[in-house]
């Protein structure tokens, strides 16, 4: 790939301000004056058991938190969400595409041996080899230059744009311009892997005794639905840092019974509130109750290719007159943000868009959607059904909105509940009219979003293809200067989204019950991206 | 009885293979595959893992293989699971299983017999209404009512037990979950002993016994417990898988890292090994507990022989 000189001399800036020396403070921030208790232990729960904890493996939220700490990538992500150094001391860009990390010299795996270059060309590697068959290679692989093409099994592993410079240099290739890759790297499924226990130990290497990681704590005990017990590295790098000793993970899903646990003192940090019970709680556990914008959206898709929704005026209309703060304050209410576009607040790379007629009185709105239905020749009692997977919450979210089509625009909506794999299947297969989505990003770039929107993405679901508004983001993602780069996204968000292929609707939110004597747990992470070795107990 | 026992275990094969077969193709037909999430996963990768799971060959291929595998014991990989093997998912779970259905269902049994023989003898007194009150609250009340109503009592108001969870076999972790199990077993056994005993002491042979100036300690105790039982013994046999592999309620409210929740979620999930793997032990353990109550009958009953 040739870039200008102009581009160039672009990088030259952004690679100065991209190189970044060792931050001072990387682990728990204490504040002073805060007194910690004498046992440093802590009982979360992690709302279901991993899947896997091989970091090439973990796809679930819970499976990629204990690799957290169990693992450490070139970066971090503090408990502001922020990125830190990991085992990388600094990085620098040193091209359009390419980076260099400097690791620091004292990181050691679990079983003391160094952490070196040659342990993440390993662990990338095998992410993105087709036999390790991961869920995310695909996802993390294409921004690695020729990733795309390994994790198709199109090219051998050897190929991928990760490189050992020398024992502690590691080089990075990107497929194109990739400004937040620091920020990418703090994955731990592109983070290191211990050759040797793997090789070692096989299908068994990640069972307590004999996974090596290279994290602030080490697996003690694994009993499958039961718990996970982690303790303390005494090699991990910033061990002098990490105030809790021990870390009891809990599978618990049912978000009753973890409440209860929590209430009973088994449990000091529940996952998730159950729906409709977050007022109940906030004003019960005032101290404790802790909720943040995520980088999430609650959405509704159209499948455009449907004769139903195939006009874009109808697709319109029907999203105008959903009341996204009844929805939010009243049916949900459980703080929540309206959502108006594809892209939530919090994500870097693009501006949030909005609609005009999103600040309309909703009068006006109801006006104006009649005449769009109107014009597109849809009479009043017309009929479409809307999917979802069964589930008390998306009931109530779907009653809502059916009530508001039915009222406002007097169609008729068949809802039609199903186990979760059978939608899946039917929205993956296009064979529905409307249907239950979510998403929660991969990582804080626009990007992650705009795979839902995207011509030809897998994560397509709206079978809507714009394609001006691609190229956009062709460019976009071509360039190096990060103003124009969000320009262009945003331009060519807002263009998809008067297409509506979906209906945006809420922000997801995270409701959570923390004991008061946590620290180090913050509200603006919205990656929901937590380390341990950021908690410590104060004293109670 | 002997060769009777054999015939029956030989017949267990049969069932089986068409459990497993029957098993196999309905799950198989179930909409969506252990590979569709929400993300979702493209051709190329989907290949991998299919090829990683033996999915990308023929359903008859993939059957034989299966069956292939069982026959040596092993129950295969779990798509959901992906670091543990569907024995080691079985041998986690089943003791917990075991340990919690067996131990209520000991209780039940004599305590539902007591109850009942209680009330029976008494019929139409004070304690034949409470052994009829508890045995209908335990019919009417749902596990997960009476469920969270334990946890809030003895864990959230007296702190005397854990709301939940396990702790390698600690009575502490054990003790809500039996008595919930325990106190829905009782209601079903107290009511079908009362009403069985009821009709045997209503029998010729139990009058002829009185009228021999037998006590009725001895009349109930020898004469019409054995018949009384029959009803009762036919009803363990279900009860006993119940409580065993289908405790799903108990599991969800307790935390329990039982069967029940991995059968629901391997659904769920669509993890095919692990569902037919459990469909295979619940099987075994169904057949074994149906010999077992038919050989109970001929214990207590001299007109059945085998």
């Amino acid at each position: 790939m040739k870039y200008s000189l102009l581009t160039r001399l672009a990088c030259s800036c952004v690679c100065l301000a991209a190189a970044l020396p060792a931050l001072p403070v990387l682990a728990a921030v204490i504040p002073p004056g805060v007194q910690l208790h004498p046992t440093q232990t802590l009982i979360r729960n992690n709302g279901s058991e991993p899947e896997s904890l091989d970091p090439a493996i973990a796809e679930s939220v819970g499976a990629n938190n204990l690799d957290r700490d169990l693992f450490e990538g070139l970066t971090a992500t503090d408990a502001t969400g922020k990125t830190v150094p990991g085992v990388a001391e600094s990085w620098k860009r040193t091209g359009p595409v390419t980076w260099v990390f400097k690791l620091r010299q004292n990181a050691k795996w679990s079983n003391g041996e160094p952490v070196t270059a040659q342990d993440f060309v390993y662990g990338i590697r095998r992410f993105v080899d087709p036999k390790t068959a991961s869920t995310y290679a695909a996802t993390f692989g294409v921004f690695f230059a020729n990733g795309q093409d390994i994790a198709l099994g199109k090219e051998p592993i050897a190929d991928i744009g990760v490189k050992a410079l020398d024992k502690f240099t590691l080089e990075i290739t990107t497929a194109f311009p990739v400004s937040f890759l620091p920020s990418l790297m703090s994955n731990t499924q592109l983070g290191p892997v211990n050759q040797r226990a793997v090789e070692k130990f096989g299908k068994e290497w990640t069972k307590p005794g004999n996974l090596v990681g290279n994290g602030a704590f080490v697996l003690k005990e694994w009993q499958v639905n039961s718990k996970i017990v982690l303790e303390k590295s005494p090699n991990y790098w910033d061990a002098k840092n990490v105030p809790l000793t021990r870390v009891t993970y809990l599978p618990i899903e049912d978000g009753n019974a973890d409440v209860k646990l929590y209430e009973s003192g088994e449990n000091e940090f529940v996952y998730q509130l159950p729906p409709g019970t977050y007022e109940k709680y906030k004003a019960q556990f005032p101290k404790e109750i802790r909720n943040g914008p995520m980088l999430g959206l609650r959405y509704y898709s159209y499948q455009t290719q449907n004769p139903a929704f195939k006009d874009v005026r109808v697709r319109k209309a029907l999203s105008m007159v959903i009341d996204r703060d009844i929805l939010a304050q009243r049916i949900t209410a459980d703080g929540q943000a309206p959502a108006y576009s594809v892209m939530v607040k919090g994500i870097e790379g693009a501006d949030v868009t909005s609609y005009d007629w999103a600040t309309w009185p909703m009068a006006q709105r109801v006006a104006e959607a009649k005449k769009l239905l109107e014009q597109a020749g849809v009479k009043p009692g017309t009929k479409f059904t809307f999917s979802y997977n069964t589930s008390e919450y998306h009931k109530k979210m779907a009653i809502f909105a059916a009530s508001e089509w039915k009222t406002k625009l007097g169609l008729n909506v068949e809802l039609e509940a199903m186990e979760f794999k059978v939608l899946l299947k039917k929205r993956h297969d296009g064979t529905f009219e409307m249907a239950r989505n979510g998403w929660v990003a991969d990582y804080n770039d626009a990007t992650t979003f705009l795979a839902l929107v995207r011509c030809d993405s897998d994560q397509n679901n709206n079978f809507n293809c714009n394609r001006k508004a691609e190229d956009l983001i062709n460019q976009g993602t071509q360039q190096m200067d990060e103003g124009k780069r969000r320009a262009l996204l945003t331009q060519a968000t807002k263009m998809i989204m008067e297409d509506y292929p979906i209906i945006p609707l809420l922000q997801y939110s995270l409701p959570r019950l923390i004991k008061s004597y946590v620290g180090g747990y913050s509200t603006e992470n919205p990656m929901d991206h937590y380390r341990s070795k950021d908690f410590y107990i104060v004293k109670h | 009885m002997w060769s009777y026992t054999l015939r029956r275990l030989l017949a267990t094969i049969p069932t089986l293979l068409a459990v497993i077969t029957v098993s196999y193709f309905l799950l198989h037909a179930a909409p969506g595959g252990p590979f569709d999430a929400e993300r979702k996963v493209s051709e190329a990768v989907l290949a991998n893992l299919q090829a990683k799971y033996h999915l990308d060959l023929p359903p008859w291929q993939q059957y034989l293989y299966y069956l292939n595998n069982l026959v040596h014991g092993d129950l295969g990989a779990s798509f959901r699971y992906a670091d543990w093997s569907v024995n080691d998912l079985v041998a986690a779970a089943l003791p917990v299983s075991l340990s919690i259905g067996g131990t209520s269902l000991v209780l039940s049994f004599f305590i539902g017999v007591g109850l009942g023989i209680a009330a029976a003898l008494k019929q139409n007194s004070i304690a034949d209404y409470l052994v009829m009150l508890v045995s209908n609250l335990g019919s009417v009340f749902p596990s997960f009512v009476i469920g969270p109503v334990l946890v809030l009592v003895f864990a959230l108001w007296f702190h005397w037990l854990p709301a939940g969870g396990w702790d390698n076999f600690s009575p502490r972790f054990m003790i809500l979950p039996v008595a919930l199990l325990t106190f829905i077993n009782v209601a079903t056994i107290a009511r079908v002993m009362r009403g069985s005993l009821i009709e045997v002491l209503h029998s010729n042979f139990i009058r002829t016994a009185r009228a021999k100036g037998l006590p009725t300690r001895v009349v109930v105790l020898r004469h019409a417990l054995k018949p009384a039982l029959l009803p009762v013994v036919s009803i363990i046999g279900p009860l006993a898988i119940g409580s065993i592999t289908a405790a799903l309620v108990t599991e969800t409210v307790f935390s329990l890292p039982g069967l029940g929740k991995l059968i629901v979620n391997g659904a769920g999930n669509r993890d095919y090994t692990l569902v037919l793997g459990l469909v295979v032990l619940i099987t075994v353990l169904a057949v074994t507990l149906n010999l077992m109550v038919d050989l109970a009958y001929a214990a207590l009953d001299p007109k059945i022989r085998y």
